[in-house]
């Protein structure tokens, strides 16, 4: 309740929000009709905020099925005229990729954007593409905001400026805008928001056959023109400061805010003329070429690629313009930008002496162990690991276990250790379909998430039948999409607002696609989970065939909010310690973090992090940890949802 | 001398001890007091059990995140993080610390003696505030509300005067929820600690 009033707050107020949040509320404010997206940090709470007030304002959101779809979806609500927006992690435009090409040869109708948010550290992904170069490549605008308030009012204005082009336009937003909060002043919503539209029929330019595309790239290069002569424009977003200093700096997004600070710590504010750039595609010329007139040097200030760098060089040069330039020699390529890094290029580019800080040194040091991110007390995933462990063993097979992205990608740690190639969502079947046909002593374990099955597993499932590639499939099916913090998914029953929505099961997926063996287990039972999955990596070797098992027990992290605020009592366990030997197995082997260690190495349940599982009653080989009270009987319903 | 132009507090803590919640409170009530006020979160993995570090960011600010070296204070929520925090820290700078230690889920993890991870703080500043959260939110009843008794102690060191006020943080906590127990662990927090 309380974050559905926090994004409808009257014109006028002053919040603070998450650069997320005010990317929704600039939607809002532009009157968007249609979202949809795929969950991915850090775009995520773009359509999480939306969803809480979508239905009273009338905005169809949606949790798609993957990336693609979910800008497909777009695709056509914008043909209706309808403004649109899709949302995505960085990762995800890849899926998207090929609608995303194909909607700059169209254009578009409704305004739409099409939101990337990218994650320069690889804070929680498994690359740092900078996805302005999709902006080159497909002839999108990018329009990249300098902090949670501008985000706000730059997205409202890419809604205006698609629409007036008709084109669409790519946001590009990092973690370091989406994940702060800051100030963000709220503005007027429209009255009345379009959500419903009329396609009209225009074959040659919406059916991209040979001979329409040549026609629509000819028009899709006069549109570039336009886009390029309005860009400069964009006012205060793209602006000079300071004009006619020897020094000029050109900061592109985030990079202003660090170069802003860096100038005034370093002070010297007035003493440069900085560029600040809000479209780094294509880059605003009127400006930066006006900056380049008195300079003798130009600094370019950006994370990640040389984006603005490229193009600026290319630009002066074509004017004929000769000048120092500095970029990515000054400040790093790689990883996200720091004021460390901002302040060093900064006072290089001036020539001026200073100390940077620096990490502090110590005369003493100390060794600190490492707190690598753990799956949760209560995770069904850890059950369901510790089986596979032993179900291989007993088999007596060499696996390679292909694995993939969700939160079992952490059984990729000590001491499971049973994800041996991570590659991208989808990957684990993708990847053992090779494995498959050219393993010969090694069996191909495929480990993968419900949500990560409907995004781009059953493609390679399907395939998998198809081409014959014998592998095991375990389907971990906590029934939520859980990494990304437990959206709904296909098969969770419910949608992206909270609507009951049919329940679509995994196993009659496979048994349809013609997987012959199909099973179910809990992964909080050990010996049905070990006996379940040796008899599928058996049928695999005997038979040649793919198996398809799921392990299905809800996430844990959301069985225990939902306990904690109904008030439902879980039950409880404890340490005998007269019958604990010390000997570490439900702390080193299974590792749950709600066991903690006595000095005399015997385990010691913490009440206030144990979930009530009851695990790890049943791996201890001394009976040592038993329930002590057991919980209500809408706790055991809790979790068969 | 004045009020600095700009503090820097970086929050430290184990994913899950609220240390969000803690640095939006903080972050609201200086906005409430007319500060500006930017904080930088790093979630998705880190949610689970990991390392989190929040940087709060307060006054004259432009930049999300604290420049490596340049915390003015270390808010921890635990003492193995405040030990790896701790070489962000300034000169001079202070430590507002939760007396206890969380085992990290590792097989076979050494876990450093408390009076180890003290001596090591102590080399970078002689101003460390400890208090002991867990045992004053059992006691105010539930151990959930650590972080607010230790916002309590960081507003009771004086540090943030000029910046935010005590009684802007108390209006934002109680529109939290469970806000009465929350003010009272904020309150014992304001008073019940210690400086080492
Ligand atoms: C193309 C792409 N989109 C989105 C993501 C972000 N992401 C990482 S894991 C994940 C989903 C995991 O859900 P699931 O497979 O159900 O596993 P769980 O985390 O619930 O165990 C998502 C959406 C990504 N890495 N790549």
């Amino acid at each position: 309740m309380a974050s559905k009033h926090k994004l409808l707050a009257p014109s006028g107020t002053t919040r603070l929000l998450m650069g997320n949040e005010a990317i929704a509320r600039g939607a809002i404010e532009a009157g968007v009709g249609f979202v949809a997206g795929y969950p991915g940090t850090p775009s995520t709470e773009i359509i999480e905020t939306l969803a809480t007030v979508a239905k009273d304002l009338g905005i169809h959101v949606e949790w798609s099925t993957n990336e693609k779809v979910a800008l497909e979806a777009v695709y056509g609500a914008q043909l209706t005229g309808v403004r649109s927006m899709a949302t995505m992690k960085h990762v995800g435009l890849n899926v998207a990729a090929d609608p995303f090409m194909t909607l700059a040869y169209t254009g578009v109708i409704g305004g739409t954007v099409v939101v990337s948010a990218d994650d320069p550290n690889m804070w929680s992904s498994q690359n740092e593409q900078d996805n302005r170069y999709f902006g080159l490549k497909a002839y999108v605008p990018v329009f990249e905001p300098s902090e949670p308030g501008e985000a706000k009012e730059l997205v409202k204005l890419a809604f205006q400026f698609s629409e007036e082009v008709g084109h669409p336009v790519l946001f590009r937003s990092t973690t370091r805008i989406s994940h702060v909060r800051g100030p963000v002043v709220f503005g007027e919503t429209p009255k009345n928001i379009t959500n419903k539209g009329v396609f009209k029929k225009h074959p040659e330019r919406f059916t991209v056959i040979p001979a329409h595309a040549r026609k629509l790239r000819g028009e899709l290069i006069e549109r570039w023109e336009t886009i390029k002569e309005k860009i400069p424009k964009l006012e205060p977003f793209n602006r000079i400061e300071n004009p006619g200093h020897k020094t000029a700096i050109l900061a592109s997004g985030l990079a202003y805010a660090y170069t802003k600070e860096s100038l005034r710590m370093l002070g010297i504010e007035n003493k440069v003329t900085l560029v600040k750039i809000a479209t780094p595609v294509p880059v605003p010329e009127e400006q930066i070429l006006q900056a380049a007139e008195n300079a003798e040097k130009i600094l370019i200030v950006e994370e990640l690629e040389p984006v603005v760098e490229m193009q600026v060089k290319n630009l002066l040069y074509n004017v004929d313009k000769t000048i120092e330039i500095h970029g990515k020699d000054y400040v790093p390529l790689i990883g996200e930008l720091t004021l460390n890094k901002v302040l060093n290029g900064v006072a290089r580019i001036v020539d001026l002496k200073f100390s940077v800080p620096s990490k502090r040194f110590s005369n003493t040091t100390i060794k600190l162990p490492p707190r690598p991110p753990a799956m949760c007390p209560g995770c069904p995933h850890r059950g369901t690991f510790y089986s596979l462990r032993r179900a291989v063993n007993k088999a007596r097979v060499k696996p390679v276990y292909s694995g993939d992205i969700g939160c079992y990608s952490l059984g990729v740690l000590p001491p499971f250790r049973e994800q041996d190639t991570i590659i991208e969502m989808g990957g684990s079947i993708g990847l053992a379909n090779g494995f498959a046909h050219t393993l010969e002593k090694q069996v191909p374990i495929a480990i993968i998430g419900d949500s990560t099955f409907f995004h781009s597993g059953v493609t390679g499932l399907i395939n998998a039948v198809y081409n014959s590639a014998p592998q095991l499939i375990i389907v971990l099916d906590n029934r939520v999409t859980a990494m990304t913090g437990e959206q709904p998914n296909p098969g969770t029953g419910i949608n992206a607002v909270g609507d009951p929505a049919p329940l679509i099961k995994i196993e009659d997926i496979a048994k349809a696609v013609g997987v012959e063996y199909v099973d179910v287990f809990d992964p909080f039972e050990i010996k049905d989970g070990t006996d379940a999955m040796y008899k599928a990596l058996k049928y695999v070797l005997e038979n040649k065939k793919p198996a398809l098992v799921i392990a299905k027990r809800a996430c844990a992290l959301e069985i225990d909010r939902v306990a904690k605020r109904k008030g439902v009592e879980t039950p409880m366990y404890q340490v005998i310690s007269e019958k604990c030997t010390a000997c570490g197995v439900c702390y080193n082997a299974f590792t749950c973090p709600a066991i903690m260690v006595e000095e005399d190495g015997k385990a010691v349940i913490d009440e206030s992090l144990c979930t009530g599982c009851g695990v790890c009653a049943e791996v201890c080989p001394f009976d040592a940890i038993v329930k002590t009270r057991d919980g209500d009987p809408e706790w055991y319903e809790l979790w068969n949802i | 001398m004045g009020k600095p132009e700009r503090l820097n507090i970086l929050v430290v803590g184990v994913g899950g001890q609220g240390l969000i919640t803690m640095s939006n409170t903080l972050a609201r009530a200086a906005l409430l007091d007319g500060t500006k006020a930017l904080v930088a979160e790093t979630h998705g993995l880190s949610q689970r059990g990991g390392s989190v570090e929040v940087h709060v960011r307060l006054g004259d600010v432009y930049a999300p995140l604290i420049p490596e070296g340049g915390a003015d204070v270390i808010v921890a929520l635990e003492l193995i993080e405040a030990a790896r925090a701790a070489n962000n820290l300034k000169n001079n700078g202070t430590i507002v610390a939760n007396d206890r230690i969380i085992r990290p889920a590792v097989p076979n993890v050494e876990v450093p003696e408390r009076e180890e991870l003290l001596e090591y703080l102590k080399q970078f500043t002689k101003t460390i505030y400890l208090v002991d959260a867990y045992d004053i939110a059992s006691k105010v009843g539930s151990t959930l509300s650590q972080n607010m008794v230790v916002l309590g102690t960081l507003m009771g060191t004086g540090l943030l005067e000029g910046f935010v006020s005590i009684k802007a943080v108390e209006k934002i906590i109680s529109t939290l929820r469970r806000a009465e127990l929350n003010l009272e662990a904020f309150r014992r927090g304001l008073t019940d600690f210690q400086r080492i």
